[in-house]
């Protein structure tokens, strides 16, 4: 079952992950296209929001890492 | 002088400050696997050299209040006062070591990106205190490059993130943690190496010493937002007070977990991508698995350009990250509530 339970979760982790970082990377490039000049300050923002996202994502990783290999039964 | 000084300090400091028994000397490998995966990625108690030649370390144990110095584990072993345990080397009588201060490879890689830091950042003083790069022109390449890291770091990531007036001070740290992370980072491309930043317990001290400068540059309004939230209902604050106090951990844990599973899981993908060419091999037989082979080289070299970005881009985020806690931490906030503080306030800005 912990298998089981490692491997769902990460899957929803990468469903999660992935539409957060793929909403950020729409609305930059979207807002680079619009305004070409401000390229340097979105792709800062938008960095550092995709790693906020990561460090969650990454979170729930390490609980599934953990499950898989069994510890904390 | 006092630079340098300063510099020998913060050097010694994390010298002292690095140490891992977390993944030490595992050497219970699973007999049947024949690549080892995790042995790629955890600590050992040998320094691996080009070739595959191995340079035994020394293990440093502390055992119930008793030192033991020992120029390798098997010196410890043939000295009778330890044995081979479990999940390491333990003491004959049973006793388990209490703290192992061993020189362990992921440790030699710490201390060489740290020398190369230093030396690279000594030998950049040098030159611009000679007037090179600071009257004239940066010459050369190598003083190009890093002047553009460090106006990168100064102004994309410090001036950016820190208030005006106190950024100057934090250059230093962020620069150091930038370099010495995309050295480690680095140095875990090398086939024979292993990235330091790998082990939990490298980047917990790494995040550990960002945890202590953004709590030390904390401002008296840092402390208020953590433990009286202004503005905000009295009632509230049961929730809020805890939260806040939550995520002061909360953020040196994520920049700890962050850069370790980055690292861990490139060099895992690496292995696990080369070891399919074995997989094949063994249930197709050998000509698919020789056949199928290019494909697996070619995908492991373009995961070879993809991990030289990552290191640099981990490198970059850690400090970007910590250039934010730094400067939540020590930003002075103007919380007016009542109309002549707000009418001061801008008496001031005026």
């Amino acid at each position: 079952m912990g298998f089981l339970a490692a491997g769902l979760g990460a899957g929803i982790i990468a469903l999660g992950a992935g539409i957060g970082i793929g909403m950020i990377g729409k609305s930059a490039t979207e807002s680079i296209a619009r305004q070409p000049e401000a390229a340097g300050d979105i792709r800062g923002a938008m960095l550092l929001t995709a790693v906020f996202i990561e460090g969650v994502a990454l979170i729930g990783a390490i609980v599934c890492i953990l499950l898989a290999l069994g510890i904390g039964q | 002088m006092g630079q340098f000084l300063r510099c020998t300090a913060v050097a010694v400091l994390f010298l002292l400050a690095f140490n891992s028994d977390l993944f030490a000397a595992d050497t219970s490998e699973d007999q049947d696997s024949v690549i080892d995966v995790m042995g790629k990625v955890v600590d050992h108690d040998y320094f691996e050299l080009i070739g595959g030649k191995k340079v035994y370390l020394p293990r440093i144990l502390l055992v119930d209040g008793e030192w033991y110095f020992y120029s390798n584990t098997q010196a410890a072993i043939e000295s009778g006062n330890f044995v081979q345990g479990e999940t390491g080397i333990e003491r004959a009588d049973g006793a388990s070591v209490t703290l192992d201060f061993s020189i362990t490879s992921h440790l030699i890689y710490v201390w060489l990106s740290l020398i190369v830091t230093l030396l690279i950042t000594i030998w950049a003083a040098r030159r611009y205190r000679r007037g090179v790069g600071a009257e004239t022109e940066p010459q050369g390449a190598w003083q190009n490059i890093f002047e553009i890291l460090f106006v990168f770091i100064r102004d994309d990531i410090a001036k950016e993130f820190i208030p005006e007036n106190k950024y100057k001070k934090y250059v230093a740290y962020l620069f150091t943690i930038f370099m010495a992370i995309a050295f480690m980072n680095l140095f875990g491309l090398l086939p024979w190496a292993a990235a330091a930043t790998a082990n939990i317990t490298v980047t917990a001290t790494l995040a550990l010493i960002t945890f202590a400068v953004t709590q030390f540059s904390g401002t008296k309004d840092h402390w208020q937002h953590v433990f009286a939230f202004p503005g905000v209902p009295g009632w509230s604050r049961i929730i809020l007070t805890p939260v806040e106090i939550l995520g002061l951990f909360t953020k040196p844990f994520a920049l700890a977990i962050r850069l370790f599973a980055n690292m861990l899981s490139g060099k895992i993908m690496i292995v696990i991508i080369l070891g399919l060419i074995f997989i094949f091999a063994d249930l197709f037989g050998n000509a698919v698995g020789l056949s199928s082979s290019i494909f697996w080289v070619l995908l492991t070299a373009a995961l070879y350009f993809l991990k030289a970005l990552i290191a640099l881009i981990q490198a970059y985020v850690f400090t970007l990250l910590t250039a934010v806690f730094i400067g939540m931490a020590a930003e002075e906030h103007h919380h007016e509530h009542d109309e002549t503080s707000v009418a001061q306030a801008r008496d001031v800005e005026v």
